[in-house]
């Protein structure tokens, strides 16, 4: 039951949140928000609609909705850190964008690691196997670092052009060509354990009684 | 560890559906306990087998040497 309140009210508090969001002008924060919440609710809603009633909230959910809030908390926090040092060193290609258009996309991206985090606990984790399981993981750990070290690069070589005032070629290389191509790999790697869990089919397709009947 | 739960629902021709529905559960939650791949809360162990008409300890099997 309480979960049912929580639901109801981030819903109406998301929609209250877009109203006034439009009715200032600021359409692309409102959208995020609502593509935020349809990411975040979609199971709920989904249900909502074709079974006239909300999906059960059981335990397991619960863990996995835990653990998918906790990692879209560190992204979108890694990731707002990140924005406020581009912002602090003037980087084109991030300055250029409105704030509000920054922090929609920021809001949109959150959704979907809570939903990928979400769907990989609740459909991927359980059918793969331990090894593919730790492949997976060393593949997000790259992708990870390379994700890191491309923003740690791109900042330093801003920050050393800009106060020493020479053109700096190691972290432009690092930045723009190597951890690129680290998170790259890192990413189709662990893209390949994901859907190859996600697809793997362990889970009987339809729930016939008649299939399940084991006689005793 | 290791469950009887499939054996149990077949005793009772309950779907996996069913006894979702019974202990308020989603479906994926008795399947991935049928698998092994999730250890329940106590509260969900005591539910499930008061629907099978059974105690934990007939459900449930704990291996020894397991987390």
């Amino acid at each position: 039951m309480k979960q049912r309140k929580a639901l109801l009210a981030a819903i109406i508090i998301a929609v209250v949140l877009m109203v006034a969001l439009a009715s200032t002008r600021q359409y692309y924060i409102a959208i995020a928000l609502g593509v935020e919440v349809l990411l975040v609710f979609r199971r709920e809603i989904w249900h909502l609609g074709r079974y006239r009633r909300l999906p059960p909230f059981d335990e397991r959910f619960q863990e996995n909705a835990k653990k998918a809030a906790r990692n879209s908390f560190i992204y979108m926090s890694v990731a707002t850190v990140f924005l406020m040092l581009a912002y602090a060193i003037n980087v084109d290609y991030v300055v250029d964008y409105e704030p509000f258009q920054v922090l929609g996309w920021l809001l949109i991206s959150g959704g979907l690691v809570y939903l990928l985090g979400y769907i990989f606990y609740d459909r991927v984790e359980p059918k793969l196997r331990e090894r593919e399981l730790k492949r997976y993981w060393t593949f997000l750990r790259i992708a990870g670092i390379g994700f890191g070290c491309a923003i740690t690069s791109i900042f330093l070589h801003n920050v050393i052009g800009r106060f020493v005032g020479i053109e700096e070629p190691v972290f432009f290389v690092i930045g723009v060509l190597l951890a690129p191509t680290a998170m790259g790999v890192g990413l189709v790697g662990s893209l390949v354990y994901f859907i190859k869990g996600l697809l793997r089919k362990q889970l009987p397709e339809i729930n016939q009684p008649d299939d399940e009947r084991i006689q005793p | 560890m290791k469950t009887k739960i499939k054996e149990y629902r077949g005793r009772y021709n309950l779907t996996q559906e069913r006894l979702a529905e019974l202990v308020g559960v989603r479906r994926e939650t008795i399947i991935f306990l049928e698998q092994g791949k999730y250890n329940p809360s106590l509260r969900l162990a005591y539910n499930i087998a008061r629907a099978l008409g059974a105690s934990i300890d007939e459900i449930f099997i704990f291996e020894e040497g397991e987390d």
